[in-house]
């Protein structure tokens, strides 16, 4: 049997790779400011707001100073799809209920350089460092590889934060997101005991979630190995720890979405805890995925092993 | 002609309808759940008889029972090489457990083995073709009373029907779908390839309910880069 390659994969590697090779953009007027409706005030799930601020003022560490002097991304593609069309369904008027198809409503974001607040990350030095060698090495046109690029889960704000829809199932004992893009899975355990933590770590780590009032607030930790949480290399590494606050909401226009606010916690490349807010539009259109198959370019002799990446330094 | 009407009744009329809507409401199955293939194989048999390869199908056949004694995997199933998806419908017989969702009007099968995805467009309207093969190809389907009938075509040649047996692109893949008893599924495959088989050819694979679970993420290029086996232990 001789292999042909189908042009039309060709075509979504170099959109995967994208991240790899370092496509487009970035908005750095993606994330919205200001805490979105509905923010904890923090307690024992993770920082309030009081917490999230930095401890100094304005002024720049040495560490933000060599993050905010990389070259920018690129802004970003994508946003608003508009209502819901007439005779669409929509999603379940339970609060709990948060089923269905999503998909992105904003542009996509290639580089978050802010926080929810509309301040600079709190990179430490060797966070910034490990920003640097991504940044430099994505323009110096020899990227560094990352867990997509090799088809590994490549986390979930990475995960979710692409231009593809996903899907959520939910069950009395667990919620499962599936996405369209790298055979991606977020599971979400709300019993433990049902489903306790495996024996060997996994990319897409442990989650354990539970609802707050109509808030599904969700913890990640046990990561097996740090993560690119958006395609420039934004890292945290594999001791952090990642709070999602997920929630619906509709004010009845139709124009149903979810908010998931982004805590991490990760005092190696981090500071000091930050947020980022995101949504994602109401959209049963997209329930039908498009068929995606890395592995079928990745390991293809012809292509080399590495697709022409680098191999980044273990931290 | 029978006046129907006249016969019944405008309200018996009104309840035949209703009673015709309510059973096909009622006609569609439901396959949710995990499942797990009920005998594992490697080969999808037909129901009687051998496979009835044409010609050239049996070149293609035989040329893959060579390579694969030679171990050149790379050179003909590139599911085993490169964990490539196995595509339709050669995930029809995954060792590993597989979660059915019906939502949206879709059909989604969501495998263990490297959390591989399926989906059947249960949305019955017209769609466009697909402009190429892919390893699932494209799957459209109906219900005809409980048993789900699914047609898949472009499905691509860099594809087995199992572990073997070869296809080509113009291959047409019928399966139907049904609950044998609450705690059985079975799926009867018919696959139709002229430049292949002589005539088309059946098979069927059942498969039984698993209790629900999370499953471990399973990662197929971490084994094969470890040189592990294709299925893990």
């Amino acid at each position: 049997m001789t292999y042909k390659i189908d042009p039309r994969c060709l075509k979504r590697v170099a959109l995967a790779g994208a991240a790899v090779l370092s496509l487009a953009a970035t908005s750095t007027l993606a994330q919205p400011r200001g805490l979105p409706p509905g923010a904890p005030p923090g307690g024992p799930d993770g920082p309030g707001l009081g917490q999230l601020l930095p401890p100094s003022g304005p002024e720049l560490t040495d560490a933000q100073k060599l993050a905010a002097s990389l070259p920018p991304p690129q802004p970003g593609a994508g946003g608003d799809r508009g209502p819901v069309p007439p005779g669409v369904e929509l999603p379940s008027s339970d609060p709990r209920n948060i089923e269905g198809t999503w998909f992105h409503n904003q542009p996509l974001e290639f580089r978050i350089q802010k926080d929810m607040l509309g301040r600079a990350l709190p990179y430490t030095m060797e966070g910034a460092k490990v920003l640097e060698r991504r940044v430099v090495s994505l323009h110096a046109g020899k990227p560094y590889s990352n867990a997509s690029a090799i088809c590994r889960p490549p986390g979930q704000q990475w995960q979710h934060d692409l231009n593809m829809p996903f899907q959520i199932f939910q069950s009395k004992d667990w919620i499962e997101i599936v996405f369209m893009e790298y055979h991606g899975r977020w599971k979400i355990v709300l019993n433990p005991a049902a489903s306790p933590k495996p024996a060997t770590k996994e990319y897409m780590g442990y989650s354990v979630g539970r609802w707050d009032g109509d808030t599904l607030v969700v913890e990640t930790t046990d990561f097996k190995q740090g993560m690119w949480l958006d395609v420039d290399g934004t890292p945290i590494s594999r001791d952090a720890k990642m709070i999602h606050r997920i929630r619906k909401v509709d004010y009845g226009e139709r124009r149903p979405y979810l908010e998931v606010q982004t805590t991490v916690i990760d005092p190696k490349y981090y500071t000091h805890a930050w947020s980022v807010v995101r949504s994602w539009g109401w959209n049963p259109d997209a329930a039908l995925f498009r068929e995606y198959n890395c592995e079928e370019q990745v390991g293809d002799p012809s292509g080399g092993p590495d697709a022409g990446l680098i191999p980044e330094p273990t931290d | 002609m029978l006046n129907i009407k006249s016969a019944l009744g405008a309200g018996a009329l009104a309840c035949v309808l209703m009673c015709a809507a309510a059973t096909s409401a009622m006609a569609e199955a439901n396959f949710e759940g995990v499942w797990k293939i009920a005998t594992p194989t490697g080969a999808l048999k037909p129901v009687s008889g051998a496979v009835p390869f044409t010609a050239a199908g049996r070149k293609a056949y035989s040329e893959n029972v060579k390579l694969r004694a030679q171990k050149k995997f790379d050179d003909y199933d590139i599911h085993t090489s490169r964990c490539s998806s196995p595509g339709v419908p050669r995930l029809a017989l995954t060792p590993m457990r597989f979660k059915i969702w019906q939502r949206q009007k879709v059909v989604t099968f969501d495998f263990e083995f490297n959390r591989y995805l399926r989906q059947i467009d249960m949305r019955g309207v017209p769609v466009e073709e697909q402009l190429v093969p892919t390893m699932t190809g494209q799957s459209l389907g109906k219900w005809e009373g409980d048993t789900l009938v699914a047609t898949t075509t472009n499905v691509s040649e860099n594809t087995l029907i199992d572990d073997l047996v070869p296809h080509t692109s113009d291959m047409k893949v019928t399966e139907r779908w049904r609950l044998v008893d609450p705690n059985t599924l079975e799926n009867r495959l018919t696959i139709e390839d002229p430049a292949y088989f002589t005539k088309p050819w059946t098979s069927v694979v059942t498969y039984k309910r698993q209790p629900d679970a999370l499953f471990p993420e399973d990662v197929c290029m971490d084994r094969l880069e470890h040189q592990k086996n294709l299925v893990p232990s």
